[in-house]
């Protein structure tokens, strides 16, 4: 019953002397999809490409795949693998060889629960000794990194190598090897303090050889990665978790109205550049493409691509505006990418002051 | 109105697909994001004779007073749900069994199904936790929300489950508010006070954990307001 259920994953990982570039034709070759598709498929890889494979089409798909110089790897459907794991720890995995049973970090509608447990369950620090472990490696042009406990709990350790710096929103480092060394950067100045983010940017260098840093951010939740070649991504304050130096990471003022109306921060970050880019989420992460216009709870934004252009309105007549719970909402219009969150801190803070003692 | 449950259990979020002409109500305050070509109005209740009385009752019921449709103009669209609380969700559908629902458990249905704030009569009151329930009705598909995992017991006979940790029930069961321990004493002090008892034939949905129990947790940790 197992066997029905596979998804193949395709890691993002090239093989020895192919280029990305030719990666992006093969892919484009392959799954006939146009180029700039088949660019941004590999860029936020892992992903996965079929869902829900018997495991004999599974290897198939993953020997024509491989063919041409791309990795992939199966997995089983975290739904059984969840269901099974109570029952039988063994016959949750489907064919042994195949299964690495990985976080797909990037995939935007990845239940993972079975996996996500597995994870919690395995210790930061023991990954690099026992390489059989659950892990999310990738690595094309960015850093090696790998997330663990997606979607509820993500944890994102990074492999520095000698000289590279990493920034890292303040107070996120939980770990990190004593090779590195952290300095406090005051980020975009005055404007920075406003955004109600916090104002200094932590920089780990690993100055003494090569170093491992674990970063757990504020909110149980998701985490994105993100390689960006010179794109431009607006991030929610406190979406933000570490990047790359190639990352700019600027404030943008959103103006009064849409900031004061959407009852969130003035501030918008601004990520534009060549390099990684994590981001974090309070809840899980679902991506979504927009083909001409969503409307978001101002609460659930987490990032969006910047083709999108919104603007802050009610989200039905006067009456749904006072009534209906949503207040305002954010109506992006264009084409591009949105991420949005499945929980708001907002909606949790105003659940929980139901219980605040009052004065007496 | 198909539903599509994701990131199951901990973040969960329900995506709703509509066709042109379907309507789905949920909860006030539940959607997360939507397709643009998507209509909200907001009603005391059902979008056909929704009345003041029955909106009140809801107030009562823990809910709040207004319901938000959703109605896709000219071509299909999409709109995702979500709660406060982490926790899993649940797609039911209905035909024609009725459900009796915990106040603040009730996420999303479609148009086949009407919501009815049910009286349990006074036994209910002492109960500490929602006095009210909704009942829902109909034919066609619900969506229930929990804190924390949400599991189904079939009941055949006599269970017992705290107040606190119902989502929904069968209408086929009966139930009565009665003590945990051997004597009220026992019951208080053991901090499990009411429990629910049902009898009958019928299937019970219990959450793993109870809301207020965390916001008990919590509350002394927070700022004192005012």
């Amino acid at each position: 019953m197992n066997n029905t259920m596979i998804d193949v994953v395709l890691t993002g990982e090239l093989a020895e002397g192919i280029s990305f570039e030719q990666a992006c034709a093969t892919v484009e070759k392959l799954f006939k999809l146009p180029a700039e598709q088949a660019r941004q498929l590999l860029e936020t890889a892992p992903r996965v490409i079929k869902r829900g494979l018997d495991s004999e089409t599974a290897e198939k798909y993953r020997l024509t795949i491989e063919k041409n110089g791309l990795k992939v790897r199966l997995q089983g459907d975290a739904d059984t693998a969840a269901k099974s794991e109570v029952l039988a720890p063994e016959t949750a995995a489907v064919p042994a060889t195949a299964v690495t049973s990985a976080v797909v970090a990037q995939a935007p509608v990845e239940a993972a629960p079975a996996i996500a447990r597995q994870e919690t369950a395995v210790s930061t620090t023991a990954t690099a000794l026992a390489p059989a472990q659950p892990v999310a490696a990738t690595d094309f042009a960015g850093l090696k990194f790998r997330i663990d406990g997606s979607p509820d709990f993500g944890f994102l350790t990074v492999q520095l190598p000698p000289g590279q710096m990493l920034k890292v929103e303040a107070s996120a480092m939980a770990t990190m090897d004593t090779n590195l060394v952290m300095k406090t950067k005051m980020k975009g100045g005055i404007s920075r303090m406003l955004s109600g983010e916090n104002l200094f940017l932590n920089e780990f260098t690993a100055e003494n050889g090569p170093g491992e840093i674990g970063i757990a951010p504020a909110t149980p939740g998701d985490l994105i990665h993100r390689y960006m070649r010179g794109e431009t991504l607006y991030l929610q304050s406190g979406a933000f978790v570490a990047s790359t130096p190639g990352i700019n990471i600027e404030t943008k003022w959103q103006g009064f109205t849409k900031g004061f109306f959407s009852g969130e921060s003035l501030f918008l970050i601004r990520a534009s550049g060549e390099g990684d880019l994590w981001l974090n989420s309070y809840g899980a992460i679902i991506e979504i493409d927009v083909k001409d216009g969503y409307v978001v709870d101002t609460g659930n934004i987490v990032a969006f691509t910047e083709g999108l252009e919104y603007s802050i309105s009610k989200v039905g007549g006067y009456k749904s505006l006072f009534f209906s719970g949503e207040g305002f909402v954010c109506r992006f219009k264009g084409e591009g990418k949105l991420w949005i969150q499945t929980r708001s801190v907002g909606a949790f803070a105003g659940w929980a002051g139901q219980y605040r003692p009052t004065k007496d | 109105m198909h539903v599509e449950l994701v990131n199951q259990p901990g973040n969960t979020a329900a995506k709703v697909s509509l066709r042109p002409g379907e309507v789905c109500t949920a909860e006030s305050g539940a959607m997360l994001a939507m397709s643009s070509n998507m209509q909200i109005t907001t009603t005391t209740h059902k979008k056909q004779g929704g009345s003041l009385l029955k909106a009140a009752k809801r107030l009562l019921g823990g809910e709040s007073l207004f319901l938000n449709h959703f109605e896709p103009q000219n071509t299909p669209g999409e709109v995702w749900l979500g709660t406060d609380l982490a926790g899993d969700m649940l797609v039911l559908p209905l035909n024609n069994d009725n459900l009796i629902v915990q106040g603040g458990s009730f996420l999303a249905c479609d148009e086949g199904i009407e919501v009815d704030l049910g009286w349990q009569g006074f036994k209910s009151l002492l109960s500490g936790e929602r006095i009210f329930w909704l009942k829902l009705k109909g034919k066609g598909t619900a969506v229930l929300s929990s804190f924390g995992a949400i599991y189904p017991i079939e009941v055949d006979g006599d269970y017992i489950v705290d107040t606190g940790h119902i989502v929904a029930f069968s209408e086929t069961l009966q139930f009565s508010i009665t003590k945990a321990g051997m004597s009220w004493l026992q019951s208080i002090l053991g901090g499990e006070g009411m429990v629910c008892k049902f009898s009958g034939r019928g299937t019970v949905w219990c959450q793993s954990h109870n809301e207020s129990s965390f916001g008990q947790l919590l509350g002394p940790e927070l700022k004192v307001r005012g």
